[in-house]
C-alpha cells in the first residue's frame, strides 16, 4: 500500500517538476534558466560520481575525463557540416568524420556509450586497485584522455577548441535527462545490484564470501558512472556551445567530489541537493562580489573573489557539523516527509532525542 | 546538538540578511536607471587567469575615470568575475545582460571564456567587445562579438615577415600544444613564412610541449641537430623563458621569436640574461604612442599605479573607448543600435593607434615589435597593416 502510494507520489512529483521546467522555459529569463540547467547537469554528473564513489565505495577521480569524452562527441558531431571549415581553421577535419552530423540526442548517447567503453578498458586493469591507488590511477587516466584530445587535432581541433555547437538552453530537455538519470539510478540502487554495490563498499571480503562477483559489479558501477558522466558532459558542452580541453582539467573532478561529499556520499537525493547548493549557492553569493556601501562608506572587502572566501567558510562549517554531508547516507523518503508534514515539531524533537 | 541549532539559526539569518541587502540594492539600481548607462565587464578576476584579468580591469576602470559620461549620462561599470571558468563565464554574461541590463559587454581575457559567452550575446542581441581574446573563432560566425585586439593570424604573419626580412630562411617552430594561442600563432606563422620564402620546407621542424613543462632538453636536442636560422616559440611566458634558457645552455644560438604573452616582467625575471635578444610582437609601446588618447592614458596610468602600463591594459582601455564611441554615434542606448555603430567603427583615436573594425568585427591595427635588451623591453620595429 505504502509502496504504491510512494511511487504515485514520485510520479506526480516528476510530472509537476516537468511543469515547473516548462514554466521556467517560457517565463524566466535566460540567466535563471542557465543556472537551473547547470544545476541539473551537475546533478547528473554528481549522481554518476556517487555511483562509484558513494555506493560501490571505489574512490575514483576520473569524472572529468569521461565528461570530456561525452562533450567532445557532442562537439564533433553536432556542429553543422557547413560551419566546420570555420571551426577547424588550423587543421582540416579528418575526412573520416567530416561529413557525419548527428542530432543532439544521438550524439549524447554515443558519447555516453563511448565513455562506458573507455571505462571498461580502463577499469579492467585498474579496478584491481583499491583506495588511494585507484584514485591516482583514474586521475591519471582522465588526464590521458585530455592530453589525447589536445593532440588529436584533426579530430578535436586540439587546444583551439570547438565552437558553434548548436546551443541548448532548454530546461525541459535537460530536466528530462536528469529525471531519467535519477529514476534509473534510484531503481538500480534499490535492486540486487545496488545491494551488492553497498556490500562491496562495506566489506569486499565479506561481499565476495556471500557470492558477489567483485570485479563484475565494480566494473558495472564504473561503466554506468562513466556513461552518465558522458551524458552530463555532452549536455555541458551543448549548454556552453563550445568545448576545449582546458575545460576538463582534473580540477573539474573536484567540483563534483565537493558536490557528493557535501550532499552525502551514498545518497542520491543528497547529490541532487549538493549540486543545487553548490551551483546556485555560488551564484547567490555573487552579492558579496559587488561593491557594497554601509552608512555611505564602501566596505573594501566587497570585491570580486570575496564570495569564494565566504563559500569556503560555509563549506568548512558544513564539514565540521555534518561530517557525513548534509544527507549522510540517508535519503529523502515520502514516509519521512509525510510524518514531518503531520507534525513537524514532534518529528524534529523525536529525531533530536535519538 | 544545541550547537547545531544555534548554527543553523545563524546561517539562516545570514542568508536572510544577504537576501534583504540584495533586494535593497535592486531598488537603488532601478531608481538610478534613467541617468546612467551600464556597461558590463566580465573578466577572470580569480582563478588561473586572474593576473591578466586584473591588468585589464585597470584599463577599463581608468578609461571610465577619464571618460565618465556619454550622451550626458553617467557610465556605470558593472564588474563581474568569471573565475577563469567557462561555465561561470557563460552564466555571468547572462547575468549581466538579464539582471543588470547592461547595454554592452566588455571582456574577456582568454578566448575560451569569450567563446563561452558568445552564444549568449548572440541570443540576447547585446554586443560584446573582447579585450584580449585573440582566437579567430571568437568573432567568427557571431555578429555581436567584436574585439579591440588583433588576432592570432595577424600576429603570426607579422613575425613571419619580420623573420624573413631579417634574412632567416629555415625556421623551427616550438609550440605549446595545449595552448590555443600558441597553436594559432604557429599555424599562421608557418603559412605566411612558407609563402614568403616560396619554399615548402622552410619550416624545418615543429616541436610540441605541454603547458607546465619544465624540462625541454629532448625537444631542444632535436632542434639543435636541425640548426635553424631562427626559432618561433609562442607560448606562456614561464615556459618560454625556461625554454630559451635551456636552449642557450645547450648551445643553440638561433634567435627566439614569440608573441605578446612574453611582454611581462616575469619573462625577464625567469629567463635572466639568456632571454636577451628575444623578439616579440605586441600591440602597444609608449615610444610609438602617437595618439593624443595614448598620452592621456600614459599619464593617468603612471599617476594612478606608479608603473608602466602593459599592452593588455591598453587594449582593455580601447575596448571601453570603442563602446563609448559607438554609443555616441548611435545616439541611443539600444543594444541593437549600439551593435550597428560598433560595426562601423573607423579610425577611432585609441591608445593602441587608430582603430578600425573589419567585417568580422576584428580590430585592424598596427603591431609593434620589441626586443629584450639589458633586462628591458626595447622598441624595435613597427609593422603597419597593409
Amino acid at each position: 500500500m505504502d509502496k504504491k502510494r510512494n511511487m504515485l507520489l514520485t510520479a506526480v512529483c516528476v510530472v509537476v517538476l516537468f511543469g515547473a521546467a516548462c514554466f521556467a522555459q517560457f517565463e524566466l529569463d535566460s540567466y535563471i534558466r542557465r543556472i537551473i540547467n547547470l544545476c541539473l547537469i551537475y546533478a547528473i554528473i554528481g549522481l554518476s560520481m556517487n555511483l562509484t564513489n558513494g555506493f560501490a565505495g571505489q574512490f575514483s577521480l576520473g569524472q572529468a575525463g569521461f565528461m570530456a569524452v561525452g562533450a567532445y562527441v557532442v562537439g564533433i558531431f553536432t556542429v553543422p557540416v557547413e560551419l566546420r571549415e570555420n571551426v577547424f581553421y588550423a587543421v582540416p577535419m579528418n575526412p573520416l568524420i567530416a561529413d557525419i552530423e548527428m542530432p543532439l540526442w544521438l550524439a549524447l548517447l554515443v558519447g555516453g556509450l563511448l565513455s562506458a567503453l573507455i571505462a571498461f578498458l580502463i577499469g579492467t586493469p585498474v579496478l584491481r586497485l583499491r583506495g588511494d591507488y585507484l584514485a591516482i590511477a583514474t586521475l591519471g587516466f582522465s588526464e590521458i584522455i585530455r592530453i589525447i584530445i589536445t593532440n588529436a587535432q584533426s579530430f578535436t581541433n586540439g587546444a583551439l577548441g570547438i565552437k558553434d555547437i548548436p546551443a541548448l538552453n532548454d530546461v525541459r530537455y535537460i530536466y528530462i535527462a536528469t529525471a531519467v538519470t535519477f529514476l534509473f539510478i534510484t531503481a538500480l540502487i534499490n535492486s540486487s545490484y545496488g545491494r551488492a554495490f553497498k556490500a562491496i563498499r562495506e566489506d569486499e571480503i565479506a561481499a565476495e564470501a556471500m557470492g558477489i562477483n567483485l570485479f563484475r559489479h565494480k566494473c558495472l558501477a564504473f561503466m554506468l558512472s562513466a556513461f552518465f558522466a558522458g551524458i552530463g558532459g555532452g549536455l555541458y558542452g551543448a549548454l556552453l556551445g563550445t568545448v576545449d580541453p582546458k575545460n576538463f582539467l582534473f580540477t573539474l573532478t573536484y567540483n563534483f567530489l565537493l558536490i557528493i561529499v557535501l550532499g552525502g556520499m551514498g545518497s542520491i537525493t543528497g547529490s541532487m541537493l549538493g549540486a543545487v547548493i553548490v551551483t546556485a549557492g555560488l551564484e547567490f553569493l555573487r552579492i558579496f562580489d559587488e561593491p557594497m556601501a554601509l552608512f555611505g562608506m564602501d566596505i573594501p572587502l566587497f570585491r570580486p573573489g570575496f564570495r569564494m572566501v565566504i563559500f569556503s567558510i560555509l563549506l568548512m562549517v558544513c564539514v565540521l557539523f555534518w561530517r557525513k554531508g548534509i544527507m549522510g547516507t540517508s535519503e529523502f523518503t515520502w514516509d519521512k516527509f509525510i510524518t514531518f508534514c503531520k507534525n513537524p515539531v514532534k518529528y524534529c524533537l523525536g529525531k533530536g532525542a535519538k | 546538538m544545541k550547537m547545531k541549532k544555534v548554527l543553523s539559526i545563524l546561517l539562516a539569518s545570514a542568508v536572510m540578511v544577504s537576501a534583504l541587502t540584495g533586494c535593497g540594492s535592486d531598488k537603488k539600481e532601478s531608481a538610478a536607471d534613467s541617468n546612467t548607462i551600464k556597461l558590463g565587464v566580465f573578466l577572470p578576476l580569480t582563478g588561473d587567469n586572474a593576473a591578466g584579468g586584473e591588468l585589464e580591469l585597470r584599463g577599463i576602470k581608468l578609461a571610465n575615470k577619464l571618460h565618465p559620461e556619454v550622451l550626458g549620462k553617467k557610465v556605470e561599470l558593472v564588474v563581474a568575475d568569471n573565475k577563469s571558468d567557462k561555465a561561470e563565464a557563460a552564466s555571468v554574461a547572462a547575468r549581466l545582460i538579464e539582471k543588470d541590463k547592461v547595454v554592452t559587454l566588455l571582456g574577456s581575457y582568454g578566448s575560451s571564456l569569450a567563446m563561452a559567452a558568445g552564444n549568449i550575446v548572440k541570443e540576447s542581441k547585446v554586443p560584446a567587445i573582447g579585450t584580449s581574446c585573440t582566437n579567430p573563432q571568437v568573432t567568427a560566425n557571431n555578429d555581436y562579438y567584436f574585439r579591440a585586439c588583433f588576432i592570432d593570424p595577424f600576429q603570426g604573419t607579422v613575425m613571419a615577415n619580420y623573420a624573413y626580412n631579417k634574412g632567416a630562411r629555415k625556421v623551427a617552430i616550438v609550440q605549446e600544444v595545449s595552448n590555443d594561442y600558441s597553436v594559432g600563432l604557429a599555424k599562421f606563422f608557418k603559412e605566411a613564412f612558407v609563402k614568403l620564402t616560396g619554399d615548402k620546407d622552410a619550416i624545418i621542424d615543429i616541436a610540441n610541449y605541454q603547458t607546465g613543462d619544465k624540462d625541454f632538453t629532448a625537444v631542444l636536442t632535436n632542434l639543435k641537430a636541425k640548426n635553424p636560422d631562427a626559432v618561433f616559440a609562442p607560448g606562456n611566458f614561464t615556459e618560454s623563458a625556461l625554454l630559451i634558457k635551456q636552449a642557450r645552455q645547450l648551445g643553440i644560438e638561433a634567435p627566439f621569436m614569440g608573441g605578446d604573452t612574453w611582454e611581462t616582467q616575469e619573462f625577464i625575471d625567469v629567463g635572466g640574461k639568456e632571454v636577451e635578444g628575444a623578439v616579440m610582437s605586441t600591440a602597444f609601446d609608449r615610444e610609438k604612442a602617437s595618439t593624443e588618447e595614448a598620452q592621456k592614458f600614459l599619464k593617468a596610468y603612471t599617476d594612478e599605479y606608479k608603473s608602466e602600463p602593459s599592452a593588455l591594459t591598453a587594449m582593455a582601455y580601447d575596448s571601453y573607448l570603442i563602446a563609448i564611441d559607438a554609443i555616441k554615434r548611435a545616439n541611443s542606448t539600444d543594444p541593437q543600435k549600439i551593435r550597428d555603430a560598433i560595426a562601423k567603427t573607423k579610425d577611432l583615436e585609441a591608445v593602441t593607434g587608430k582603430t578600425t573594425l573589419d567585417e568580422n568585427g576584428d580590430a585592424i591595427k598596427a603591431a609593434v615589435i620589441k626586443e629584450v635588451k639589458n633586462g628591458k623591453f626595447k622598441y624595435l620595429d613597427f609593422v603597419d597593416v597593409k
